[in-house]
């Protein structure tokens, strides 16, 4: 139990340290994805399954998504708004 | 600010900060040991005072319960910001093609990324449903359950595309899920007010202990939340993914 906590306690920091470290926003994304999945494990390991869960929901798939969509909707290449292409 | 001065600055903060830090590191509570009497306490009563196996869900929905209230607001509040901020924008009209980057190409999408959305998403919203109704019993409720049926019904845009995804998940309908689950969960608080007690007291039988619908008013409160959730999630979704299609003329009206 002891050596499982130690090693996901490094690994959340080994996590956290990723993302922030990552540069290009598209593998940020998946980097804060996979630092919420280990830190879903780190709350289950303490016994915090409700915890685990939300975390689960929220950091590991209503984020990403979230800013998945706003970089591609950023990234696209859409058609003026006004026919006379001012904005 | 050249890196030069910022360098200095953080070395600046280091030297207030770092000692305060050990300091701190020094006299934190040993691994594991807490000296908060609230969770031991809880932990003994609920399943005497509330007949519900989960502590987390009787403080949620019943010892806290008008906490939970005020964050079912405040999701209700989010999401209609959402909506009245990328909506009114965009338009009501659902019918344009997806959006594109421009030079990369369009490919198909493969049958196996098809075939293996049509297997999981409804696994995933049974899953969804399961771990939502069996709140009271064991870790999870109306929070994580909705979620995951949010999520598995956004799971027809990746197997099926937008049109499908559009039919499949019309915003009014979930609009109405958002607002009825927080309706929901006010009214059992109300409910508590006619029989002449306070707010959110838990009026319904208790059940027993360990069965699936223990926890009397907690089962509907825990309902209402699973449906303002699981609403709330897909029209945020919604909302975001719209914001990917091609803009079309009557958009910003």
């Amino acid at each position: 139990m002891r050596i499982l906590m130690t090693l996901l306690l490094l690994l959340a920091a080994a996590g956290g340290t990723a993302v922030v470290l990552t540069r290009s926003p598209r593998r940020q994304v998946f980097a804060m994805a996979a630092n919420g999945l280990i830190l879903a494990l780190l709350f289950e390991t303490l016994q915090a399954p409700d915890v685990a869960l939300a975390e689960i929901v929220i950091g590991a798939v209503a984020l990403p998504l979230m800013f998945l969509v706003i970089l591609a909707s950023a990234r696209m290449d859409r058609a003026p708004r006004r026919p006379d292409g001012g904005r | 600010m050249n890196a030069r001065a910022r360098l200095l600055t953080f070395l600046f903060a280091c030297a207030g900060l770092g000692p305060a830090v050990v300091v701190l590191i020094l006299h934190l509570p040993r691994f594991g040991a807490h000296a908060l009497p609230y969770g031991d306490l809880i932990n003994d009563s609920a399943p005497r005072e509330r007949h519900v196996a989960n502590a987390v869900s009787a403080v949620n929905f019943d010892y806290r319960g008008i906490d939970t209230l005020g964050e079912e607001f405040m999701l209700l509040c989010a999401v209609t910001g959402v909506v009245v901020l990328l909506r009114s924008k965009r338009g009501e009209r659902v019918d344009a093609p997806a959006g594109r980057v421009e030079g990369r190409s369009l490919r198909p999408r493969s049958d196996a990324v098809s075939g293996v959305t049509r297997l999981l998403a409804p696994v995933t919203a049974l899953f969804g449903l399961t771990v939502a109704l069996h709140g009271m019993t064991t870790p999870g409720g109306g929070f994580q359950g909705g979620v995951i049926v949010a999520s598995a019904i956004s799971m027809v845009f990746v197997g099926e595309g937008y049109r499908s995804w559009r039919k499949c998940a019309p915003s009014v309908a979930f609009d109405a899920t958002e607002g009825a689950g927080a309706a929901l969960y006010a009214l059992c608080g109300f409910a508590s007010l006619l029989a002449g007690l306070p707010f959110l007291t838990n009026v319904l039988p208790l059940g027993t202990l360990r069965h699936v619908f223990s926890g009397g008013l907690m089962l509907i409160e825990n309902a209402g939340v699973t449906l303002a959730v699981a609403g709330g999630f897909t029209v945020l979704f919604g909302e975001f993914l719209e914001e990917t299609r091609v803009e079309t003329r009557d958009d910003e009206s």
